[in-house]
């Protein structure tokens, strides 16, 4: 059946159309609309729902409450903040949140109030407590159901990141302390991994900086003021003397290793000292106890010596040591490899290089099975320019 | 043929990898699975077509289903102080003689395996650019990386199945995340006029000839001397800025001390390697060191000009130091991002798009800068005690019906 148009009323139509999508409808709808067969969108108990909770609850949630995390965990049913106190009010807390800024910014001006006199920095500090007290209009710390982003989810939540100081903190103590990466992973406790990252991350900003190219910082703050942050604890600093550094997450995890996920019955005599050793070789002969396994070894070793009852002297000189044979191996595995990469011969070409290695006809083993053998793999042809063949690199060298 | 389904549908709710309105909607909608009246098989269909259409929606089934594992990563925290105080063998010492103790030990918490079904997915660099909030949607975060904009250890990869590597950085272009996370433009009347400029200028330069091509000059990887010095110069004016601005009397004495070296390092520039300012802190270095040899000239030559010098003590170097993170910081604040700019492709001043701080987290599998808008994918997601680091908006009870509806051998 052809569209049936009405031509009279079809212009007005057109033209009324809105340029931007309404937030929430107030316009009768109508039933038919001339141009379409198809009959216009009514207002269904459905969207009406849709539209009252997004002017409810979802209204609390389309803008950022300054210097707090805003999660859907956050809110009762009916679109009230749970952890708010009963007089709390969001612009009102805007305002303060502002003002508060301010000062703290204040505080924290470079150059000016660091280098400034005692007298001035605590009549400064004693100020801003004042206004602290102040503020009555403010959200206390959230807990865990508030950082849940989902909230059928209970096993989710939205954890802490690093700031931008603790980050910079952790730069500084690797880069220009040469403190190694499993220092300060017990210092700032955070994990190995994140160490690691951080400081390349922050080298390559280093490097943007120093090549004048522009940095997302607006991004970065408004995102690092909408998630949960670790702060750094200066612990140079006098007055965070008898602060306890915060812990970022926990550095020893160990891996479930998939040969304990079964459930074994071992009988073991009464009499037997069964230890964490046999028990994992009870589950695998070549599974080695959570000692070794965990990111930081050299932790447990320094606790078994304390307890031991040996001198600090003692304990820095076996440390010392540890710390050495580690060097050495490492240092072992260097040469191996370089010695290996010298014993190739490469031919540079225009767009690749040739490589050739000597290869010996006895490798081949007494089977000629041998994986070091040559020619084992002759008459393979190559199928990656078949069609259908995924070609996606599976890594990408640093 | 058949309609295509909306994407984001009232009737038919289903959760999406983005940030919009409908997604927090269906966030809030997500209800436990119905055990009462359904057969097991129609729970599994409905947990696996919700959990489907928020993780990988993009991806066939069968892409997926090759991807899926049965086994599910998981650590446990340990106590290093526990492990050098006991050696495991306290557990069972005493059992058969009668030690067993009546009262129960304190159960461990529950260890949410059935969370992480689709932990493979999470290792896709378009997954991770969404998770470290570089794209307001997963598509969107697909759509960067097959333009080009995503590069993984330095290198463009336009490959959104890509499987990350633990250590693997990943950069996305800075204005597009910009773009992504901002608010959208409303188009102005002004605005409009200016575009309209703009296609008017475009159309002229169409019927221009292309201007003859030039040589193209060599791309210098170092700056010149001259280079360095122009750098060094406009430092200098921020610095002076800066103390006309909001410094009290008292510092400026010492920021004028800072003046004045750095207006003899741009003196002395030209004897400078350009190596030797790779980064912010060599600057700095650089800077202490010609400062020294200045003093040290000026004491060997007259001995009245040592008391005007000022030596860097810890305090101004300190001072100048800072200065430095507020050049930084005003730089940033008064750069181009936040200023008034038609031609960006998002709402200017730059500010979050709405609804974005209620979708804001970053798992803990991922380390991201989001000055330079990289990210760093440290290892695969985990399981721990009462924590599953895959980002899911499902109960576990739909979890775990999706993942046995996986689990089937057909």
């Amino acid at each position: 059946m052809p569209p049936r148009l009405r031509p009279s009323t079809l212009s007005s139509a057109i033209s009324t159309c809105p340029p931007v999508r309404p937030q929430c409808i107030s316009q009768s709808p109508r039933i038919s609309r001339e141009f379409s067969q198809t009959s216009c969108q009514r207002i269904t108990k459905r969207r009406r729902l849709f539209y009252e909770w997004l002017n409810t609850t979802g209204a609390s949630l389309k803008e950022p409450i300054p210097g707090s995390t805003n999660y859907l965990g956050a809110y009762d049913r009916y679109g009230n903040l749970i952890r708010a106190a009963p007089g709390w009010q969001r612009n009102k807390a805007e305002n303060t949140k502002k003002d508060s800024e301010k000062g703290a910014e204040q505080a924290t001006q470079p150059g000016g109030q660091e280098v400034e006199d005692d007298l001035e920095m605590s009549a400064r500090r004693d100020e801003q407590k004042k206004g602290n007290a102040k503020q009555e209009n403010q959200l206390p710390p959230e807990t865990a159901e508030d950082l849940r982003p989902f909230p059928m989810n209970h096993h989710f939540r939205s954890q802490p990141v690093l700031s931008e100081d603790l980050r910079e903190a952790i730069y500084q103590r690797v880069k220009r302390d040469g403190a190694t990466v499993a220092l300060a992973s017990v210092e700032f406790g955070v994990s190995n991994e994140r160490v690691g990252a951080v400081v390349r991350l922050k080298q390559l900003e280093k490097e943007w900086i120093a090549q004048g190219k522009r940095l997302a910082i607006p991004y970065s703050k408004a995102v690092l003021d909408m998630v949960p942050t670790t702060p750094y604890v200066d612990p140079t600093k006098a007055k965070n003397k008898y602060i306890r550094p915060i812990t970022h997450e926990a550095i020893n995890d160990l891996i479930v290793h998939p040969a304990t996920r079964q459930q074994l019955f071992v009988p073991v005599a009464e009499s037997r000292h069964f230890t964490r050793v046999d028990a994992g070789k009870a589950f695998d002969n070549n599974l080695l106890p959570a000692d070794d396994r965990i990111p930081h070894p050299e932790l447990v070793l320094a606790e078994r010596e304390s307890a031991m009852g040996l001198s600090f002297e003692e304990r820095k000189a076996l440390a010392l040591e540890r710390m050495e044979q580690e060097e050495e191996k490492r240092r072992r595995k260097q040469d191996k490899e370089q010695a290996y990469l010298r014993s190739l011969k490469t031919v540079p070409k225009r767009r690749w290089d040739f490589v050739f290695k000597d290869v010996s006809v006895d490798s081949v083993g007494i089977d000629g099975r041998d994986h070091r053998g040559v020619g084992w793999r002759y008459g393979m042809p190559h199928e990656d320019r078949k069609r259908g063949q995924v070609k996606i690199p599976t890594k990408v060298d640093a | 043929m058949r309609k295509k389904p909306r994407f984001h549908s009232l009737k038919k709710l289903k959760v999406r990898q983005d940030w919009s309105r409908w997604s927090l909607y269906s966030i809030h909608k997500v209800a436990q699975p119905n055990t009462a009246t359904r057969t097991y098989f129609q729970q599994k269909w409905t947990a696996k077509a919700n959990t489907r259409a928020y993780h990988g929606e993009h991806i066939r089934e069968k892409q997926w289903k090759h991807m899926f594992r049965r086994n599910l990563p998981a650590v446990v925290p340990m106590d290093h102080k526990y492990l050098a105080r006991y050696d495991g063998a306290e557990q069972a010492s005493g059992r058969g003689a009668g030690a067993d103790s009546t009262e129960k030990a304190p159960k461990p918490m529950l260890t949410p395996y059935m969370q992480m079904t689709y932990y493979p997915l999470e290792r896709r660099l378009d997954s991770a650019i969404f998770r470290s909030l570089f794209a307001s949607s997963v598509r969107q975060a697909r759509q960067f990386v097959v333009h080009g904009l995503v590069k993984v250890n330095g290198k463009k990869i336009p490959y959104p199945g890509y499987m990350l590597n633990p250590g693997d950085m990943f950069q996305v272009e800075p204005s597009s995340v910009m773009f992504a996370t901002g608010a959208p433009k409303v188009r102005s009347r002004v605005a409009r006029k200016v575009s309209k400029e703009k296609t008017a200028a475009r159309a002229e330069s169409w019927q221009q000839p292309p201007p003859p091509p030039t040589s193209t000059l060599p791309v210098r990887d170092e700056p010149t001397p001259t280079e360095l010095k122009k750098h060094m110069q406009e430092l200098m004016a921020s610095v002076e800025s800066v103390l006309s601005e909001d410094v009290k009397a008292k510092d400026k004495q010492k920021f004028r001390a800072l003046r004045q070296t750095i207006k003899k390092s741009i003196g002395l520039w030209k004897t400078a390697n350009p190596e030797m300012i790779s980064t912010l802190d060599t600057q700095f270095e650089f800077l202490t060191a010609q400062l020294q040899k200045s003093s040290n000239s000026a004491v060997s030559e007259t001995a009245s000009a040592d008391n005007k010098t000022p030596t860097l003590s810890g305090e101004e170097e300190r001072a100048l130091r800072t200065a430095f993170d507020k050049l930084k910081l005003e730089t940033e604040h008064t750069s181009q991002w936040n200023a008034r700019d038609s031609s960006a492709p998002y709402a200017t001043p730059w500010r979050p798009r709405d609804y974005m701080n209620a979708f804001a987290f970053i798992p803990r599998y991922l380390e991201v800068n989001q000055n330079i808008c990289a990210a760093v994918y440290l290892r695969h997601p985990v399981a721990r005690p009462g924590l599953a680091e895959v980002p899911t908006p499902f109960p576990i009870e739909t979890g775990q019906l999706a993942f046995n509806w996986y689990l089937r051998r057909r």
